[in-house]
C-alpha cells in the first residue's frame, strides 16, 4: 500500500525542524569550512585569494609550518585514540554490568554517580585532576608518600602524562557509554539466560555467548562515537599538560586552532580540520566492516 | 506498541529545543555580550538618529574576570557625568576575546567602536589596516602623549602615527611570603643575582617540605623567560631572526635548571603546581603577574610584592603586557569619534577605580596622584614602569615564539639539554616564519 499524499507530506513536516536545523548547523558550516579551506583566509584581511588545493598541499609537503603542525599533532592524537578507545568501551561494558548486577534500588543511585562528572565542564574537571595529579602538593603523590612510595611525574613525564590524561577522559566522559550499554544489556531477553542456565553455562559462557552477540549492534556504536570523540581530544590536554613534556601530549585540535585563532590562518586550519574529519570517516567505515564482516561470518 | 507514547513525548522534545535553539540564534546580535552588563546595553543599535538624542559608543573589552566590574563602575560615571554621549560598555569573555573581534570586525557588523586592546596586539592589527590612527582624536580630546608610561606610547606609535591610548601595565612582579622571609631571618627583599640566589638558598627547608623558589615548567615562563634573557643582555627577536638560543638566553635556563638540580625547586612541576605550594606556604617567592593578587588577598596570605630582581649580568628589564584603548577602522562618524576623544580624556583623569582592581595605571597625572601613591601593591608594580619591555613587534609573533614554550619545558624537566632544546626551538620558529 503506498501512503497517501497528505500522510507524506505530514511525514516531511514532521522532520522539517530537525532538516533546517541541520543545514543550519551542521551542511552549511561543513560546505563553508570546505570553501574556506580552498582559499588564502585570512580572518583580518578583506580579500581572500582562492588558492585550489594549496593548503592541503602544503599540508602534504614535509618542511613547511603546517606539515609539521599536523603530522606532530595526528602523532599525539592517534596515541590518544589507541589508548583510549579499547579502554572507554571495555570499562563502560564492565561499568554496566557492574551496575546491571546491583539491588534494583541502588542500581539507579550508581548510575547517576557514574553519570555525573559527564555533565561537568572543562575547566571544572581540569581543576579537579590538577589537584589530583599535582606532583609536589596533590592528592595521588600525597598517597603514596603515606604509604612510603615515590611520587609520580603524573602530568610531567610520558608515559605518566598519557595515562592521567586517559584515567582524566575515563572519569569524565564513561558515564555516557556506560548509560548505552545498561540499556543495551537491558534489551537481552532474560528467556536466553534461562535456557542457558537449564542447560549448565556458568557466567563466562553466557556472558560470551548470550551478551556479546546480542548487544553487538551496540558495541559497535559505542566503538564509533568513542572513536571520533577521541579524535576531538582537545580540553584535557590543554588544560592539564599544556601540550607537554615539550609538545609530545600537543594534540591536533590544539594544533588547529592555534593556527585558526593565533595565526588567524583560517584557510588552512579549515584544510587541516578537513583532513582530519575525512581520517575520522575513514576509520569509522573500516571499524563498521570489519565488526559486520565478522557477524556474517559467524552466522 | 509500548514505545508509542514515548515517540511522541521524544519528538515533543525535539521540537521544543529546536524552538529554543533558534530563538537563541535571533537574538544572537545581543546574546554574546557577556555578563556583567546587563540593562547598559539596551538599544545599543538605534544610533545617534533619534531626535538629537545622545550619541552611543560601542565598547568592548574582554574584562570577563574580577575586573569587569571596575571598568563598568567608570563608564556608569562617565554616561552619569555628562548628557551628549553613552558609552555601552561589553564584556567578552576572555579566552575568546581575540576571536569574537576578528569576527566582528571582519564582518563589520554589530562592530564596536572602541576596544581594549593588548599593546602586542596592536602592530598586527595595525598591519591588517584594521585600526585608526588616534593623533587627531586625541590632540582635539586634549589628550597628550606625555601623560602617559612612555613604553606602551612609544610601542603603539607606528611609523609615526599613534594607535592605541594605555590604559594600564602589568609586568611579571615578584611575590614572596612574609612569615617564611621572617622565619629564614631575611630583612631585605633580594634586588639581585647575588641576594636572590642567597635568600632562596636559606629559605629551603627540606624538613618542613618548603621550597625557596619553586620552578614553573609552563606559564607563566611566557613572562619569565623573556625577562632574563632580556636582562641577561639576549634578545628573543634580532631584529630579522628569533634569537632565543644565544648563550644569554641559555645561561638563564640553566640558572633555573640549577635551583631544581639543587633542591631549591622541586622537580616535575606542572601547570600551576608554584601557585598551589606558594598558597599552601610551601614556596616562599614566586614571580608572576599582578592579576594574581586577588587570588592570594582571598587565600588569606601574608605576601610582599615587589619588582623582580636583576638576575641577568646586564640590565634591568621585565616583560609586561599592557590593556590601552584603540579604534577599529570603520568608525567615521564624526560624533562618535569626538565622543570617544570625551570618553577616554575622561578615563585619563578619573581611573582611579581601575587601580582598585589592581592594575598600575599607565596615565601620569594618576600615577603622580596621592590617591594611587597611598595603594601600595599597585605602586611597587609601577616601580618597573621605567624598564618594561613588551614582546617583540613581529607579526605573528605569538606562533613564531610558541614552540619556545614546548623546548624550555623540556629543558626545565630535564629532557633535553638546554642547547640543544633552544636550538630545535629556533629551528622550529623559523618554520612558523615563513
Amino acid at each position: 500500500m503506498r501512503p497517501s499524499l497528505l500522510s507524506r507530506f505530514t511525514s516531511f513536516l514532521f522532520i522539517t525542524p530537525y532538516l533546517a536545523a541541520f543545514c543550519l548547523f551542521l551542511l552549511f558550516p561543513i560546505l563553508y569550512g570546505i570553501f574556506i579551506s580552498l582559499h588564502n583566509f585570512e580572518l583580518l584581511s578583506t580579500e581572500h585569494d582562492f588558492v585550489g588545493l594549496r593548503n592541503y598541499i602544503d599540508i602534504f609537503t614535509p618542511g613547511t609550518y603546517t606539515n609539521s603542525l599536523f603530522f606532530r599533532g595526528l602523532w599525539a592524537t592517534i596515541q590518544f585514540v589507541l589508548f583510549s578507545v579499547p579502554l572507554l568501551i571495555v570499562t563502560g561494558l564492565g561499568l554496566a554490568l557492574l551496575v546491571n548486577a546491583l539491588p534494583r534500588k541502588l542500581r539507579s543511585l550508581f548510575r547517576t554517580v557514574f553519570f555525573v562528572p559527564y555533565a561537568l565542564s572543562a575547566s571544572v574537571m581540569a581543576v579537579i585532576w590538577l589537584m589530583m595529579f599535582d606532583t609536589n602538593a596533590g592528592f595521588l603523590n600525597g598517597l603514596l608518600a603515606k604509604l612510603s612510595l615515590t611520587g609520580v611525574p603524573w602530568l610531567t613525564d610520558v608515559p605518566w602524562a598519557w595515562v592521567s590524561l586517559i584515567v582524566t577522559t575515563l572519569w569524565w566522559t564513561i558515564g555516557f557509554n556506560m548509560i548505552i550499554f545498561v540499556n543495551a544489556l537491558n534489551e537481552v531477553p532474560d528467556d536466553y539466560y534461562e535456557a542457558a542456565s537449564i542447560d549448565g553455562a556458568g557466567a563466562w559462557h553466557k556472558f560470551a555467548h548470550i551478551t556479546l552477540p546480542s548487544i553487538r549492534p551496540v558495541m559497535l556504536f559505542v566503538m564509533i562515537t568513542s572513536t571520533i570523540a577521541s579524535f576531538n581530544i582537545y580540553a584535557q590536554p590543554f588544560l592539564l599538560t599544556r601540550g607537554g613534556p615539550g609538545d609530545t601530549t600537543k594534540v591536533l585540535l590544539m594544533n588547529v586552532l592555534d593556527q585558526a585563532f593565533i595565526r588567524k590562518e583560517l584557510g588552512s586550519a579549515s584544510a587541516m580540520a578537513i583532513l582530519m574529519a575525512l581520517l575520522i570517516i575513514i576509520i569509522s567505515i573500516v571499524q563498521f566492516k570489519l565488526t559486520t564482516g565478522r557477524k556474517e561470518n559467524a552466522s | 506498541m509500548k514505545k508509542k507514547p514515548f515517540n511522541w513525548l521524544t519528538l515533543f522534545l525535539m521540537v521544543t529545543a529546536l524552538a529554543v535553539v533558534l530563538a537563541g540564534c535571533s537574538g544572537g546580535g545581543n546574546s554574546n555580550n557577556g555578563g556583567a552588563d546587563s540593562g547598559t546595553n539596551s538599544g545599543s543599535d538605534t544610533g545617534s538618529g533619534s531626535g538629537g538624542k545622545k550619541t552611543e559608543i560601542l565598547f568592548w573589552s574582554p574584562f570577563s574576570g574580577a575586573d569587569g566590574p571596575f571598568m563598568k563602575k567608570i563608564v556608569d560615571k562617565y554616561n552619569g557625568s555628562q548628557d551628549k554621549y553613552k558609552v555601552n560598555f561589553v564584556i567578552q569573555p576572555n579566552g575568546e576575546y581575540y576571536k569574537q573581534l576578528d569576527v566582528a570586525l571582519s564582518t563589520a557588523k554589530e562592530s564596536p567602536d572602541l576596544v581594549i586592546m593588548h599593546v602586542d596586539q596592536v602592530p598586527t592589527y595595525v598591519s591588517k589596516g584594521q585600526l585608526i590612527a588616534i593623533d587627531e582624536l586625541a590632540s582635539a580630546a586634549g589628550i597628550s602623549k606625555a601623560d602617559y608610561a612612555e613604553a606602551p606610547v612609544e610601542y603603539s606609535t607606528i611609523d609615526g602615527k599613534w594607535y592605541s591610548i594605555p590604559l594600564d601595565i602589568h609586568p611579571l612582579v615578584m611575590y614572596y611570603n612574609k612569615d617564611l622571609f621572617e622565619k629564614a631571618g631575611i630583612t631585605e627583599v633580594p634586588t639581585n643575582r647575588e641576594q636572590f640566589d642567597a635568600a632562596v638558598q636559606k629559605l629551603t627547608d627540606k624538613d618542613a617540605g618548603v621550597y625557596g623558589y619553586v620552578v614553573p615548567t609552563l606559564w607563566p615562563q611566557q613572562f619569565i623567560f623573556p625577562t632574563l634573557v632580556w636582562q641577561n643582555g639576549g634578545e628573543l627577536w634580532n631584529g630579522s631572526d628569533v634569537a632565543y638560543n644565544s648563550p644569554e638566553a641559555a645561561e638563564m635556563v640553566d640558572w633555573l635548571r640549577g635551583m631544581i638540580d639543587s633542591g631549591i625547586s622541586p622537580a616535575n612541576v606542572q601547570q600551576d603546581g608554584e601557585n598551589t605550594l606558594f598558597l599552601q606556604g610551601k614556596n616562599a617567592i614566586q614571580f608572576n603577574g599582578p592579576w594574581m593578587k586577588s587570588q592570594f588577598d582571598e587565600a588569606g596570605l601574608n605576601y610582599g610584592v615587589a619588582p623582580v630582581p636583576q638576575i641577568g649580568k646586564a640590565k634591568q628589564a621585565v616583560y609586561a603586557g599592557s590593556h590601552g584603548f584603540a579604534i577599529p577602522k570603520n568608525v567615521t562618524d564624526e560624533n562618535v569619534t569626538a565622543g570617544i576623544g570625551d570618553f577616554l580624556k575622561y578615563v585619563s583623569s578619573n581611573s582611579m577605580d581601575w587601580a582598585e582592581s589592581g592594575q598600575a595605571l599607565a596615565s601620569k597625572p594618576m600615577l603622580e596622584s596621592e590617591a594611587f601613591k597611598a595603594l601600595e601593591f599597585q605602586s611597587s608594580v609601577a616601580e618597573a614602569f621605567p624598564y618594561v619591555q613588551f614582546a617583540p613587534n613581529v607579526l605573528n609573533w605569538g606562533t613564531i615564539v610558541e614552540p619556545v614554550w614546548g623546548e624550555l619545558n623540556n629543558a626545565l624537566l630535564g629532557k633535553k639539554d638546554t642547547q640543544a632544546a633552544l636550538d630545535e626551538a629556533v629551528e622550529k620558529s623559523r618554520q612558523a616564519m615563513k
